[in-house]
């Protein structure tokens, strides 16, 4: 019951009060530091995920490129409608995913975590080699994202003729953002999740058990990845372009670094995590050339209080509605 | 605990300084432009050279009692934020500017952030003077990019027929970072080379930028022994090595680039290994800077210690998004107003000796007034200073 | 072929070196530490300032900088990874503080010595020329012979002395040496101390040739991961070996690629990961990294 009003809250929070703050106090910038933190906390409840099996991974940011790319090539260069190709984007990150994680997810450890790593820079310097992404040059002027109708009734109108396409880009976002997470929470709290967490403990033991390791861990890492190719298709149609650098390594970093910020054992942990480092950053823009001293200096004092993740703080209340 | 209580208290004065930093103006009213840019990370010394000559111009005006702009005279704020070299921060940064009412920005300074901010700038109707080279940017339908600086692909082919006129080069070689500014404008310098009859020896040789140790790159590039090599949008902590490793390997050659560089850099990284490296710079060599810019120089150094000669180029944009706005005042907060003053514009250029005017140019490379006309400088490093090779215009 | 090689021993000596204080702070605490670059660049700095401002002798300013980054990796330990490591539940936690010291180094070095890149006077001059078939300044040979030597030492040092012998033990094991009565705060805070230290030096070192500018760490850290990985986390050889591994790749796939252009990283990137995936623990690795 108390889960239920929680949800309630939270979906009345982000749909109607956020907006009706923002229109009161007048900050219209906060629709786009929140678009980006609900697109980000979606690739890193995917990373969180991987997490969930036991992997460090610092790949992300190759999957939101992949999924960038996708969506931008499907939209300029195939003429298909944005929304058609953000399902697309995601699956095919998902599949590059199988691909390279039938290799390598026998890695543990930082050797996993390193791999990853170098995943996200060999993304990059393929988006540069290959003709499909137009090399360095990146794909520019990519349309917004036209209409969406089914049966002729149109579900989502025309992005380029609303008046304010960041609200509606901030409500695509949150909505990504609340389908992301819920399914994130079925998944944990299902059979899948269930054997995601003997494998955490112990993969021999799982194994021994009848687990089928090697497939569990394959799909684990191909939802992490659809996650991820969601989040950079949708951040390549608010920035309308794409670039070989707009996922970089430090991108694939600030993903884990936000789960680990929001807490490892709580599946809104990553939401948490991003708000705190991203909107953070945001919020100390009145420091000029102090900002990185004092943001990271905030940062450490965080960890030393609470090292096992914002969620970890001892409220009862909390405890009970996230776990 | 009492750790952490000390920690807290420096956070606290910080943000205490900071706020007084920003809130200490005078009487008069207030014009805040922006700065989008990278202060901080491993391109920090692009934008922070930037904002720091923004910054110094700014309090250069109020110090003498504002900029007057119609009947008015304001004072200048200048308004920075740190994009981190992140396109998605720098649209951040842009909203911000928005949010704050501001219609003139200077930034960003890469590529991907460039044509990030674009729908941002025109949604909110902001003019944005970024230092990236896309042409998309600067041609139609885009109309709020300023293009900041002088392109490569204008500096590159007059740097090239001079050499080949005066030096007598006839083969070249290309090497860039593999990264997508580099690469694209060595992909556009190779084109211009290869028009104006150089013939090109190597133009695929790229690098990591935290390359340590350029020896293996530049083997092979090298052995092609060609007459010119070009270090196509080289960062200024790479130059110096490069020349040094090329020189080491018994590189007899001329190497140029198309960036700016700063003198102190050179010389602490290269020493004598640097002299006769070409790059473009802006007004600050004896010959051609005005009295206004040696106190500009003079101002930059008292304010921030050192002076950053990639500042020269990057002096301009502040000073002619000010004297366009009074040109015709009703730009303030109109954006199209400025873009019709655009056209016409045109004032003496204050940093520069002799008769050059700053105005707006760039119909023969994008069809429309969009960029700002910086001199073409060229400058050659000897002995630990920059001096004057030639000076160009861009159409 | 006599460059290459030649190329490759003197980029894997400083590979290595950088590596070595890395897997010296892993194997101790299970710390990926990815403040690591950053105290490398803070050692080039700091000899900088020594060496090409207040010109003192090259190795006293050598020395400043190893004092400087061991007191620093000292407190870093003491007051951070210490208490961090003792609360939280998952010790991969950790590397969000890491993070967290490299974003504050960061913003340290900003603000103490500025954006721009710096370099100081070559300690000697000269090129050594053997008929173009190797070609290399006399300044490299120096630090290359100096980071050689430096990296003998320092196994000489975990070999036979006292405190050697105990960072080996608690890094085997940390429940049976303390058992056997190593004091092991007191032997966790003295090994970070000398990883840090490891990485102030090679930083004063290259400094002479490479200069030094406040956006080397974080790829610093990254290259270094890549060492320690390919020679297996945690192993002292293995880092030294994982150094002159990537020295030599670099070497010998710039010179192989090179008319590949735009591709060559790429190649030795996925070989990379090839290696990886064939050799899940590196080369030496242990197996629980």
């Amino acid at each position: 019951m108390t889960r239920l009003l929680a949800l309630v809250v939270f979906l009345f929070s982000i749909f109607w009060l956020v907006p009706f703050l923002i229109s009161v106090t007048g900050r219209w910038n906060f629709y786009f530091t929140l678009t980006s933190v609900a697109l980000l906390s979606v690739a890193s409840a995917g990373v969180w995920l991987t997490f969930y099996i036991g992997r460090i991974n610092i790949g992300q940011g190759a999957f939101a490129l992949i999924g960038a790319y996708v969506s931008a090539i499907l939209v300029t260069k195939a003429g298909i409608s944005f929304w058609v190709s953000l399902p697309a984007a995601g699956l095919f990150a998902g599949l590059v995913a199988v691909l390279i994680g039938l290799p390598i997810l026998r890695l543990r450890g930082v050797y996993f975590a390193m791999i990853t790593l170098v995943l996200t820079e060999v993304v990059r310097l393929a988006a540069l080699a290959l003709p499909i992404t137009n090399g360095a040059k990146g794909i520019v002027s990519i349309p917004l994202p036209s209409e969406l109708s089914i049966f002729g009734i149109t579900m989502i109108p025309d992005f380029s003729t609303m008046e304010n396409s960041k609200l509606a880009f901030y409500y695509a976002a949150c909505a990504l953002m609340v389908v992301c997470f819920a399914s994130l929470y079925r998944i944990v709290n299902s059979r899948l999740g269930h054997l995601c967490r003997s494998m955490q403990q112990n993969e021999e033991l799982a194994a021994s058990v009848g687990v089928n390791v090697a497939h569990l861990r394959v799909i684990v890492f191909a939802i992490s990845s659809f996650f991820g190719g969601l989040g950079g298709a949708m951040f390549g149609a608010i920035a309308q372009s794409v670039y070989p650098s707009s996922f970089v390594v430090k991108d694939s970093i600030d993903f884990m670094l936000n789960c680990f910020l929001g807490g490892l054992g709580y599946v809104f942990g990553p939401m948490l995590g991003t708000l705190t480092l991203y909107f953070g950053w945001d919020l100390m823009f009145e420091l000029g050339k102090y900002q990185l001293l004092v943001f990271s200096s905030v940062l450490i004092l965080l960890i030393l209080v609470l090292p096992n993740g914002l969620l970890s703080i001892r409220l009862g209340w909390i405890r009970r509605l996230t776990r | 605990m009492i750790r952490r209580n000390i920690l807290a208290g420096m956070t606290a004065a910080l943000a205490l300084t900071a706020v007084q930093g920003t809130a200490a103006l005078a009487e008069n009213p207030v014009l805040k432009i922006g700065f989008v840019g990278v202060t901080s990370g491993p391109a920090a010394a692009w934008g922070i050279s930037n904002q720091r000559s923004m910054e110094t111009r700014a309090a250069w005006i109020n110090e003498i009692g504002g900029y007057k702009i119609g009947d008015v005279t304001y004072d200048i704020e200048i308004v920075s934020f740190d994009d981190q070299k992140d396109p998605k921060r720098a649209i951040a940064g842009m909203e911000r500017m928005a949010q704050e009412g501001i219609h003139y920005v200077v930034g960003p300074n890469v590529d991907n952030g460039a044509a990030a901010v674009r729908p941002v700038a025109e949604a909110n109707g902001i003019m944005y003077f970024p230092y990236a080279f896309p042409k998309e940017l600067y041609t139609a339908p885009a109309s709020n990019a300023v293009l900041g600086m002088v392109a490569n692909y204008q500096s590159g082919p007059a740097i090239y027929k001079y050499l080949m006129a005066e030096r007598g080069v006839k083969t070249a070689a290309f090497i860039a970072a593999n990264e997508s500014d580099p690469l694209s404008q060595r992909d556009s310098g190779r084109a211009a080379a290869e028009e104006l009859g150089m013939e090109i020896t190597s133009a695929n040789v790229t690098y990591q930028v935290d390359t340590t140790d350029f020896t293996p790159v530049l083997t092979p590039v090298i052995r092609t022994n060609p007459d010119l090599l070009v270090l196509s949008g080289v960062s200024p902590a790479n130059a110096p090595q490069l020349i040094r490793s090329a020189r080491e390997l018994g590189y007899g050659g001329i190497i140029s680039t198309e960036t700016a560089q700063d003198a102190q850099v050179l010389r602490e990284g290269a020493g004598d290994l640097a002299n006769g490296f070409i790059s473009v710079g802006g007004a600050s060599t004896p010959e051609i800077a005005s009295d206004m810019m040696k106190e500009f120089v003079a101002r930059y150094t008292d304010m921030f210690g050192e002076y950053n000669d990639e500042s020269n180029t990057k002096v301009y944009a502040l000073e002619y998004i000010l004297a366009t706005l009074a040109a015709d005042p009703a730009g303030i907060d109109d954006v199209e107003v400025f873009k019709t003053a655009m056209d016409t514009f045109e004032v003496p250029n204050p940093y520069m000796k002799g008769d050059a005017v700053m105005r707006y140019v760039g119909m023969s490379s994008f069809g429309q007034r969009r960029q700002v006309a910086v001199p073409l400088v060229v400058n050659v490093f000897q002995d630990g200073e920059f001096e004057t090779l030639f000076v160009a215009e861009v159409d | 072929m006599e460059q290459v090689v030649a190329n490759g021993v003197y980029l894997g000596s400083q590979y290595a070196m950088i590596a070595l204080g890395l897997t010296l702070i892993f194997a101790l605490m299970n710390v990926l530490n990815f403040a690591h670059g950053q105290m490398y660049v803070i050692g080039g700095f700091v000899t900088y300032t020594f060496y090409g401002q207040f010109e003192v002798p090259f190795l006293l300013a050598l020395l400043m900088s190893c004092a400087t980054l061991a007191i620093l990796g000292a407190l870093i330990e003491k007051f951070l990874f210490g208490p961090v490591i003792r609360r939280s539940a998952r010790e991969e936690s950790t590397m969000l503080l890491a993070a967290g010291i490299a974003f504050l180094l960061d913003a340290v070095i900003l603000l103490v010595f500025g954006e721009k890149q710096r370099g100081v006077p070559k300690i000697v001059d000269g090129v050594f020329n053997w008929d173009f078939r190797i070609i290399m300044p006399y300044d490299r040979m120096l630090i290359c012979g100096l980071a050689i030597l430096s990296i003998g030492a320092f196994i000489a040092f975990m070999q036979f002395s006292r405190t050697g012998r105990a960072l080996r033990a608690l890094a085997q094991d940390r429940t049976a040496a303390q058992l056997m009565g190593v004091n092991v705060n007191r032997y966790s805070m003295i090994g970070f101390a000398l990883g840090a230290m490891l990485a102030g030096l090679v930083g004063g070192l290259l400094v002479t040739i490479t200069g030094v500018n406040l956006g080397m760490g974080g790829p610093t850290s990254i290259k270094a991961f890549m060492m320690v990985m390919i020679g297996g986390a945690g192993v002292i050889s293995g880092a030294i070996a994982g150094g002159f591994i990537l020295g030599m790749l670099e070497a010998v796939g710039l010179a192989v690629l090179s008319q590949y252009g735009d591709i060559t990283y790429l190649v030795i990137f996925i070989a990379l990961m090839i290696f990886l995936a064939i050799r899940p623990h590196g080369l030496m690795g242990k197996p629980w990294g």
